[in-house]
């Protein structure tokens, strides 16, 4: 016999369910209520009787939380609310068999006091009201008690039914107008309620209601409504059954509320017409800005403070305190430049009596155009998803846009012009909207069309269109037939839709998300691009520039002025902040640095950093009160250890400014079975040869820089050897060279355990006394052999020809070392928004750009906490600052306690601190213990918070 | 990760009712807080504590491993056509069930364990090994609008560590230095769930101590006196007078637990030196060979997901597109004595029962097709019709519509045999032909996770799989279907 045949017995026994709960409720409840009559050792007559009630009470608690699983089982209900009635109600039973075993032991004598057992039984009556009541609910709809208080608290959306419902409630016949918003009205109450079940995605029944065809011709026992007589009508009959009813309509526990089953009663009663018109479910934003006008009869100069006073006076708060000018030089570098200034820089700074010269800062800081680009590439590399590499670029279907970026920054682009470029693009600015490209197949939804349209979306528009490229958004109203759209601009042929990657044979018809700003529609891709180009960028698309300027104040504040920053259709905490910084960037001729500079340079901004007990604070509900506390990321974080002890990175993915020397490196050339392997450890010989013309030499140069190390001959003579590959060693060789042949040889090692990357970088330059130029460098005709040669291979006499070619390993294992050049040697460290990713600033919380990432994990995590405690790199670095302070500094511990305070945290130590910085350098092993000194500085919180 | 992803995942549900009664009774935390992240599904009892997956990649022919055909050995001027498989089949301890040879130590292990011979790879078109390996590790197909986790960073975030010393996702044996390189590093990660959950990545097993004990070259008691300096001025900083604040604490109790794990006398189950002799040299094959050994201490001592790679290399190690039988006879040297000894090891110690072991390769190969039938890619190695030259004796392309899994231990039924693939070409899975989703939901079923586990990320529900639509194969823990 099959097993399920049984079913029917568990769900009688479940449906017993309703009645067996009131054995519990009824016992525990009054045993608690006699249980109080004998406290004081009064009524002990009472005693027997409340033990009975009490441990009957467990067992019909124990049954009824049993028997209403069944029912769950048994029975179809859906929803939070079963859920928390079945949390509750099984807490209910446990605490009841605990309380009756407290009960038991105390009667036992083995407890002392009556106190355990009573607390248990109130804990156990306390859980069982909830339980109760959230059972209560169930049954008789969320809204039985609450409907018929005077003023309950619903929701806004119910909030909209009734106020609908009581207008038209009454009338005979209906407007136009009216009945349009009753069309809505009942549309919005599907969305809401229905959707889920019953939408071209999921289709239980047989049922679609998200669209006209679906809701006229019902499910698969016909049709749903009879215009014009709701009684007969199988939509308003299922919704209005009892809400414990099997066949009710959404599932039980989850049932209409009153005025939303009476508004679809009313519709059918009206006819149950139809609205095509555009369904807003989810709160939109303003497309406009509103420009608002700045609040007048305050005291305060600068606009943005102006709105912030009615916005503490409002909130009835006070302002909070402006920082110090240690404070505040330490934030306007970090947030500008991402270094830290130097401690000259902060005593001239406060020292400065000029009542201006934070305004003068800000503006001197903006100016520094280098830094200030190195350090908002980061910014603008997460959100355009630019990166030096990742996925994608192995196959060529993937394409940077540093360049352009770096030189758009640097002049400070107009923010309208960056965005034309960006998407009707030049041929270096084209990567964004090219997206990612993998090899193969790739779901519907990630086209690189698609992409286009969600990256644009996201990153300028702050609206969500990867939800709505697989079916019509759950999340906001976007439809998949407008991603589509947004898409095909991009598309060289008509798209079909597909909805979760299935083509459901339409075709999508080019439109831009806001039609109202413009037609984007023409024959080629290209006239598409430059339409949208010129059309998103226009004033009137105040969602654009609401967007960065909301980016930009989470930058700088810590929070944006709306959150989640990418979904601009959420409610800000100050609409007339947003808009107003908005529309003053607008009027700016889109100035970037303009936009900073308001910010920065207002009251708001110089206020001390908020302390948050609780992340939650940040989210719903939260009220400003000066910036948030922020992080360093994992760049300033880098950049100021480069800054402070030693380079982090020696070598970057993008330089600025590039001489044109070569950046590849080459090592003998390994085959394993039939390929080309990375080169096991061991030694290695390489042999250039040169010959040199009649032209007089006036001076030359070479550079050096070898995976792991080397030795380096010319024309047989040792002249130099290294052990690092991050630096570059720098050689005067004028005398050295002859005229005819000359010969270059290396004897190379590469060290590890295992195969491991390792190449040489090598470059000469020869100036003659004419003006001209010669250039020699590493490249794949130099000669290799993996057999110790014999006697004289440095010498160009000899025969090296059973050598072979070597192998150009390129520069991604390496990068580019900023110091190796001939003009500009006195680069110290690469800054690290210019590095490619690295597992350090992985894990300190750089992103990986395959996607749009516009919001970056603050959040310390153990991984981060394990790299900065024993990691090698990080460590490695500190040892090597360690010995550079320490030549410098040498036994003048004072200076260097001084010294790593001023420079870290921009201020002197205290007496305490510096106490017990100079004990601990008070020691034979004084390298390791400077550090340990500095160790304990960069991942103190003082450190690694911008205050 | 955007900052209100909201917490959908289903909780172990005895947990939750423990901390049901817990809250009501001390009636500090209000109910429906708790409450608010727990959802109904019925609980499922785990099997496993611990996951091992011993990945073949490269993409390893079905047929010249676990799954052998008609062998037709190398003659010159044989037909690429005729080659099924380039190795004698030998018996296993399994009655009826065959390896190929070179595998008999594995085969004798397999009444431990199951063989799964009908894994279809996605059809992802022309073949990137790292794409199909994405799709292997996340369940999704790259790319995605959000960046999908990688399965042990799912289970070290719904069930993290089983000791917690150990990270509860270990990655061995791969190097990110080589090709494709930056598309291995996009699986190799917890995407949006956040680097917390991310690999500890070991790429020398020989060396995984180092990963887990003070700086090299550093003290004990420098260390130590290292982490008291520090606490000692941050503790005399003006920051901690202003009262407290989330961020800081957070910084502070994650380097203080950094601290106490690298700390802990427990790190020296990463040190391999501590293997006896005999036993070392056992599971000395290579760094595969040593990343078996190392799983098998961190197994034994909770670790919770630890996968150990033969390491991917574009043309390398499983990936011959030349010399295909030879260097297919290198790399089951290298995998068949320290996965039998592997399971050996746990099986004796107890430790088989909660430990599940999966072997995997994200696709197979064939001497012929390229792809699946009927579904054309473009050839990406050359082989001619008649072998006139050793080198192209082997399975040389990349087939992806039949390969095989092993599973041993944590609930998976012994010797059993599940799915069959056709004896002729195509090769095909012909039985039950099993899914990614399948797969990692019987990982999960194992593990005892809600199959619908599942996160909203920028407004979608991502599930564990694709819609949390995968269902556990339960035939292969000897459970009947549930209707």
């Amino acid at each position: 016999m099959d097993i399920n045949s049984w079913d029917w017995i568990f769900q009688l026994l479940g449906r017993l369910h309703p009645l067996v709960v009131h054995f519990p409720i009824g016992l525990l409840v009054v045993a608690l209520f006699l249980e109080f009559l004998t406290l004081g050792g009064k009524r002990q007559g009472l005693r027997e009787g409340i033990n009975w009630m009490v441990f009957l009470g467990a067992v019909f608690a124990l049954l009824a939380a049993v028997l209403g699983w069944l029912l769950r089982t048994y029975d179809d209900y859906e929803g939070d609310l079963v859920l928390f009635h079945q949390n509750a109600g099984i807490a209910t039973a446990v605490l009841a068999i605990v309380t009756g075993y407290l009960l038991h032991t105390t009667l036992k004598g083995k407890l002392s006091s009556y106190i355990y057992y009573r607390i248990g039984l109130f804990a156990t009556v306390l859980v069982l009201v909830v339980a109760g009541h959230l059972g209560a609910n169930l049954t008789h709809g969320e809204d039985y008690l609450t409907s018929v208080l005077p003023h309950n608290q619903d929701s806004y959306d119910n909030e909209r039914t009734k106020v609908l419902l009581t207008e038209l409630k009454g009338l005979d016949s209906l407007s136009e107008a009216q009945q349009e918003d009753l069309n809505l009205g009942v549309r919005a109450i599907l969305a809401h309620n229905c959707y889920q079940c019953h939408s071209e995605n999921k289709q239980k029944g047989d049922l679609v209601l998200d669209n006209k065809r679906g809701v006229y011709q019902g499910g698969k026992s016909g049709p749903i409504i009879v215009e014009g007589r709701p009684e007969e009508s199988e939509m308003f009959i299922r919704v209005s059954l009892p809400p414990d009813h099997d066949d009710v309509m959404p599932k039980k526990g989850k049932v209409l509320k009153e005025s939303e089953i009476r508004l679809i009663e009313l519709w059918i009663k009206n006819g149950a017409k139809w609205s095509d018109g555009a369904l807003k479910i989810f709160p939109e934003a303003e497309l406009a800005l509103s420009q608002p006008e700045l609040p007048k009869g305050n005291t305060e100069s600068h606009p943005v403070d102006k709105i912030m006073d009615s916005y503490f006076k409002e909130k009835r708060m006070k302002w909070p305190e402006v920082v110090d000018d240690r404070t505040f030089i330490r934030r306007a570098y970090l947030d500008i430049l991402g270094l830290l200034p130097e401690p000259l820089k902060i005593d001239q700074f406060v020292g400065n009596g000029d009542k201006e010269k934070r305004a003068k800062l800000i503006d001197e800081l903006l100016a520094d155009k280098h830094n200030y680009t190195q350090h908002w590439l980061s910014f603008w590399n997460d959100i355009l998803r630019n990166d030096y590499s990742g996925p994608g670029f192995i196959t060529g279907g993937r394409k940077q846009i540093t360049d352009w970026l770096y030189k758009s920054l640097m002049e400070n682009k107009p923010y309208d012009v960056m965005v034309k470029e960006l998407i009707n693009p030049t041929e270096s600015s084209e990567g964004f909207i090219k997206g990612i490209k993998w090899r193969g197949l790739v779901n519907a939804s990630q086209r690189t069309e698609m992409q286009a349209a969600q990256n644009i979306g996201q990153s300028l528009m702050g609206v969500n269109v990867k939800c709505a490229s697989c079916h019509n958004s759950f999340v906001s109203n976007l439809t998949l037939e407008q991603s589509y759209g947004f898409a095909s601009i991009f598309a060289d042929s008509i798209m079909e839709l597909n909805r979760c990657d299935m083509p459901i044979g339409k075709m999508a018809e080019v439109n831009f998300l806001y039609p109202e700003l413009g037609s984007v529609e023409a024959e080629s891709v290209k006239e598409r691009l430059l339409l949208l180009s010129e059309v998103m960028v226009k004033p009137e698309n105040g969602r654009l520039y609401r967007t960065i300027t909301n980016r930009f104040w989470k930058r700088l504040m810590g929070r944006g002025i709306v959150e989640p920053v990418d979904e601009m259709d959420n409610e800000p905490w100050n609409a007339d902040l947003l808009d107003w910084l908005a529309a003053d960037f607008v009027e700016s001729d889109y100035d970037i640095r303009h936009l900073m500079k308001t910010i920065m340079t207002s009251k708001s901004y110089q206020l001390e950093s908020t302390r948050l007990e609780n992340q939650e604070d940040l989210q719903k509900g939260y009220v400003f009160n000066g910036p948030i506390l922020r992080r360093l990321s994992a760049e300033q974080f880098s950049d100021a250890v480069s800054q402070v002890v030693a380079p982090m990175y020696y070598a970057a993915a993008y330089d600025p400014d590039n001489e044109g020397l070569p950046s590849n490196r080459i090592w003998h050339r390994e085959i394993k079975f039939d390929r080309d392997v990375l080169p096991e450890p061991g030694k290695r010989y390489f042999r250039n040869s040169f010959n040199l013309n009649d032209n007089k030499i006036q001076a030359a140069k070479a550079l050096i820089s070898v995976d792991h190390s080397y030795v380096l001959y010319l024309n047989g003579q040792k002249i130099s050897e290294g052990t690092d590959w991050r630096k570059v060693d720098r050689l005067e060789v004028t005398n050295m060279l002859v005229q005819g042949d000359n010969i270059l040889a290396i004897e190379g090692n590469n060290e590890g355990t295992i195969a491991n990357p390792a190449g040489i970088l090598f470059a000469m330059k020869i100036q003659y006394e004419d003006g001209s130029e010669k250039l020699i460098t590493s490249n794949d005709k130099w000669k290799s052999t993996d057999k110790q040669p014999g006697k004289g291979w440095v010498n160009a006499k000899y025969d090296d020809g059973s050598w072979q070619g070597t192998r150009n390993y390129g520069s991604s294992n390496w990068d580019k070392l900023v110091n190796f050049t001939f003009d500009n040697p006195e680069k110290e460290f690469a800054r690290a928004s210019l590095v490619k990713q690295h597992p350090f600033m992985k894990v300190m919380g750089r992103p990986t750009r395959e996607n749009v990432a516009t919001t970056r994990d603050e959040q310390a995590t153990l991984l981060q906490a394990l790299e900065l405690t024993n990691g090698e790199y990080f460590n490695g670095v500190l040892k090597e600052g360690a010995a550079e302070w320490l030549k410098k500094y040498g036994d003048r511990n004072e200076e260097i306690v001084l010294n790593l305070y001023q420079k870290t945290l921009g201020r002197n130590p205290t007496d305490k601190e510096k106490g017990i910085m100079l004990s601990a350098l008070q020691t034979d092993a004084k390298e390791e213990a400077l550090q340990d000194l500095f160790w304990s500085m960069f991942i103190s919180p003082e450190f690694q918070f911008i205050y | 990760m955007d900052k209100d992803l909201h917490i959908n995942a289903r909780r172990d549900f005895v947990k939750k009712m423990a901390a049901a009664s817990l809250s009501a009774a001390t009636t500090s935390i209000p109910i429906a807080s708790f409450l608010s992240s727990c959802n109904s599904a019925p609980a499922i009892t785990s099997k496993a504590d611990t996951v091992i997956l011993l990945w073949m990649a490269g993409g390893m022919a079905h047929t010249e491993t676990f799954d052998p055909k008609a062998y037709v050995p190398y003659s010159k001027g044989v037909e690429s056509k005729r080659v099924l498989s380039t190795f004698p089949k030998v018996p296993t301890i399994v009655d009826g069930l065959h390896f190929s040879e070179g595998l008999e130590s594995i085969g004798s292990v397999m009444d431990k364990g199951a063989i799964i011979r009908s894994y279809k790879s996605a059809d992802l078109g022309h073949i990137l090994h790292t794409r199909h390996q994405y799709h292997w590790h996340t369940c999704y197909e790259p790319p995605q609008s959000v960046q999908a986790p990688h399965i042990g960073a799912w289970i070290a975030k719904e069930l993290g560590p089983v000791n917690p010393v150990i990270p509860p996702f270990i990655a061995m044996g791969q190097r990110f230095t080589v090709g494709e390189a930056e598309e291995l590093k996009a699986f190799h990660s917890a995407g949006f769930l956040g680097s917390e959950y991310g690999p500890f990545l070991i790429p020398d097993p020989s060396t995984g101590l180092d990963s887990v004990r003070p700086p090299q070259g550093m003290s004990l008691k420098r260390f130590e006196a290292r982490y008291k300096l520090y606490k000692e001025l941050a503790n005399k900083s003006k920051i901690m007078e202003g009262g407290s604040d989330y961020q800081r604490e957070s910084l502070m109790r994650s380097m203080e637990q950094s601290y106490r794990l690298l700390n802990s006398p427990e790190a020296k189950v990463f040190d391999l030196s501590q293997e006896p002799k005999e036993v070392y040299d056992t599971y000395n094959t290579g760094r595969f060979g040593l990343g078996c050994l190392l799983a098998k201490r961190l197994a034994m001592n909770g670790g919770r997901f630890i996968s150990v790679s033969t390491e991917y290399e574009p043309f390398l190690g499983w990936d011959t597109h030349e010399n295909g039988h030879t260097r297919a006879a290198k790399m089951k040297e290298l995998i068949d004595r320290p996965i039998a000894q592997l399971i050996k090891d746990l099986d004796e110690s107890g430790h088989l029962d909660r430990t599940l072991i999966i072997l995997a390769s994200e696709f197979s190969r064939d001497a012929i097709m390229e792809g699946r039938p009927g579904v054309p890619v473009q050839d990406q190695v050359d082989q001619p019709d008649i072998i006139e030259d050793e080198k192209f004796y082997g399975m040389h392309r990349h087939f992806t519509d039949g390969s095989s899994i092993l599973m041993w231990g944590g609930g998976i039924k012994k010797g059993l045999v599940y799915g069959k693939t056709a004896d002729e070409r195509p090769c095909s899975s012909i039985e039950n032909p099993v899914v990614i989703d399948q797969v990692h939901q019987s990982i999960y079923h194992a593990l005892g996770m809600d199959p619908e586990t599942n996160y909203t990320i920028e407004g979608r529900p991502f599930y564990t799989t694709p819609d949390g639509q995968g269902k556990p194969i339960l035939d292969l823990f000897g459970e009947p279907m549930v209707t």
